[in-house]
């Protein structure tokens, strides 16, 4: 049997919140295998993004562990996690969050600056990944001469920047319309295709029904798995 | 680009508020430097004038300084000739102080008289004309502002008229002298009448000549490690004389200035404080701001250390920059209020209040960009620990 790639297990996350403590997770375990697409879905509130956050090593569990190849998260420091989400994960947030006073390729090559990565090499691949989703046109564009799909194919870009094991996206259509949210799928089917291992929590059941599994939650917990 | 080039790149998303941020500390740089160069500027600028003939060492009444008050001393020939024959001194001459007058017209006007040795002599540069002669007893210099106020040039001639009281001074006669040559008196303040003769003529003219008196003398040393071992010297040599070098003349008048340097110390802090302040605050307030951003860097890899550099270095560059314009608005300011401050009465006009140097501008600009990036240590703390996970929530709220 092939050794997972990501593994959660029996993982809780509560938070205070108004005086009364939230329980956003209650003991949830997942596999993800190497060269999986698996959707989260669930309603508002169920822990969705709680648990990306976890699987992604943003945030700590209250309970539970998360391994990455092997790798026990809670055992790492501060500067070693800091290190895993920057090479091992890619990270694709549902606002871009990218920075408006950079370029498009700027903001591909952070990521790799901070690895620290050569300025030619790192360049090139900037220029090779914003090609790759269909933005070779706009490298040296401000983030703010973007549309909303240009943002979200710059912020999957940098997502790509540093070959993470696993790309980690958060409602990466949800700021967009339609069109342009299909785009992002069609980003989303090439990447699985080309053997990238995606975790994507949506409420878009198009890019869902994209997915070769969907986890459901709700509650804090999964309820059931379907292929 | 990196974090740190996105953090000094951010600064120019409000330049408004930019711009505004670095006036305030382009004021306070300039005002810290203004006081940087008033702390020793007074000193260095009473050096340098006191050195610019190259006579370190002056003899003096007993108790007296240069000009201070009016005594004089007597024998002044008998101490130049005991002077001229010491092997280490290069040069000596006496210097006689005094009040008299000028005709003008039908009218008489306030001059100030130097007695000089124009072989030796550490007071006057010539301008225009020439210089005097040790036996002109014809001849006069004067300031240029006597040239303006009496019409005349050198190879005019002027009258004079000796120390008498004013009253007697209309009725009595004067001398009449060829104006050799228009000259700048080092010590003058700004417009002072000043004349210069030969010394026994202005002893004559002083009524000072039978005890041969002159105010001061002024010795070149030959050598310029020496002078203070030759002024303890002299000190043997003449006690009832006050012997003293530029050193102690300068660290006199530091002495006197005490008060003044603490002021300018006192405000040069306060303003090395504001600008510390002005950068703390505008960099906490982006730092909010920009939390958002800040987090997903966190979020996607970048290190604290990434995120302290960054807002380190738009304190760096908000402090050079800054600084760099206070540079520029501190010398104009600088040499405004120089003009004002050499223009009070009694002070030499070739005196600077601030003077610029190297070794001190250096050093203020340091502590200024130190300080100043420094400033930016709380807000980079702030967005070093920002939790990520919880701002990315409240975010996405």
């Amino acid at each position: 049997m092939t050794p997972p790639l990501l593994q959660a297990a029996d993982l809780r996350k509560d938070y205070p919140m108004n005086g009364e403590t939230v329980h956003a997770l209650r003991g949830v375990s997942l596999r993800i295998d190497p060269g999986e697409y698996v959707a989260i879905v669930g309603p508002s509130g169920s822990g969705k993004s709680t648990l990306l956050q976890l699987l992604g090593g943003i945030d700590t569990p209250s309970g539970g562990t998360v391994e990455l190849q092997g790798t026990r998260l809670d055992a790492l420091s501060d500067g070693d996690l800091t290190r895993l989400r920057l090479t091992r994960f890619g990270f694709v947030f549902q606002r871009f969050h990218l920075l408006p006073v950079l370029t498009a390729r700027e903001n591909v090559e952070l990521p790799m600056a901070e690895a620290g990565m050569p300025r030619g090499e790192r360049r090139a691949r900037a220029r090779e990944l914003l090609a790759y989703v269909g933005l070779e046109g706009r490298t040296d564009y401000r983030i703010t001469q973007l549309s909303g799909g240009e943002m979200q194919r710059v912020a999957i870009a940098r997502a790509l920047a540093n070959r993470p094991a696993v790309l980690l996206a958060d409602e990466p259509t949800g700021e967009l319309d339609m069109t342009t949210g299909r785009q992002i799928l069609h980003l989303f089917r090439r990447l699985h295709a080309d053997g990238a291992t995606l975790v994507v929590v949506t409420h878009d059941e198009r890019l869902a029904a994209e997915a070769g599994r969907v986890v459901h939650m709700l509650d804090g917990a999964i309820l059931d798995r379907c292929s | 680009m990196t974090g740190i080039g996105w953090g000094v790149r951010s600064l120019g998303r409000h330049p408004l508020r930019t711009a505004l941020s670095l006036a305030g500390i382009a004021v306070a740089a300039a005002m810290l430097l203004d006081m940087v160069m008033l702390s020793g500027g007074l000193e260095k600028s009473f050096g340098d004038l006191l050195l610019a003939r190259g006579y370190q060492i002056r003899l003096t009444p007993r108790g007296t300084l240069p000009f201070d008050t009016e005594a004089t001393l007597d024998g002044a020939s008998r101490v130049v000739a005991a002077l001229r024959r010491d092997p280490a001194i290069e040069a000596a001459g006496a210097v006689l102080g005094t009040a008299l007058y000028g005709r003008s017209a039908d009218s008489l006007v306030g001059l100030f008289g130097y007695g000089v040795d124009p072989t030796a002599q550490g007071l006057y540069q010539v301008t225009s004309g020439a210089d005097l002669t040790p036996g002109d007893t014809a001849g006069v210099l004067l300031a240029g502002p006597v040239a303006r106020l009496l019409g005349v040039g050198p190879g005019d001639s002027v009258t004079l008229i000796g120390r008498l009281d004013p009253q007697v001074a209309m009725a009595a006669v004067g001398r009449r002298f060829v104006v050799r040559g228009v000259v700048h008196w080092l010590y003058d303040h700004r417009g002072q009448l000043s004349v210069g003769a030969v010394l026994p003529v202005m002893q004559r003219l002083a009524r000072a000549d039978a005890a041969d008196r002159a105010s001061l003398v002024v010795i070149k040393a030959r050598d310029d490690g020496a002078v203070g071992s030759l002024a303890a010297r002299l000190r043997r040599e003449f006690p009832e004389l006050e012997v003293s070098s530029v050193a102690d003349l300068v660290a006199h008048f530091k002495l006197r200035l005490v008060y003044f340097r603490q002021l300018s110390y006192i405000l040069g802090s306060m303003s090395l404080i504001v600008a510390v302040l002005l950068i703390a605050t505008l960099l906490t307030i982006t730092v909010h701001e920009r939390l958002g951003e800040i987090v997903t860097l966190r979020a996607i890899g970048v290190s604290r250390g990434t995120v302290i550099r960054q807002v380190l270095a738009e304190g760096a560059a908000l402090t050079g920059a800054g600084g760099a314009i206070g540079i520029g608005l501190g010398l104009l300011t600088a040499r405004y209020l120089d003009a004002i401050l050499t223009g009070f009465p009694g002070l030499p006009a070739a005196f600077s209040f601030f003077v610029p140097r190297a070794g001190t501008l250096g050093t203020a600009a340091a502590v200024l960009f130190l300080t100043g990036s420094l400033a930016g240590l709380y807000p980079a703390w702030l967005a070093a620990r920002s939790p990520i996970a919880e701002t990315l929530r409240a975010e996405a709220t």
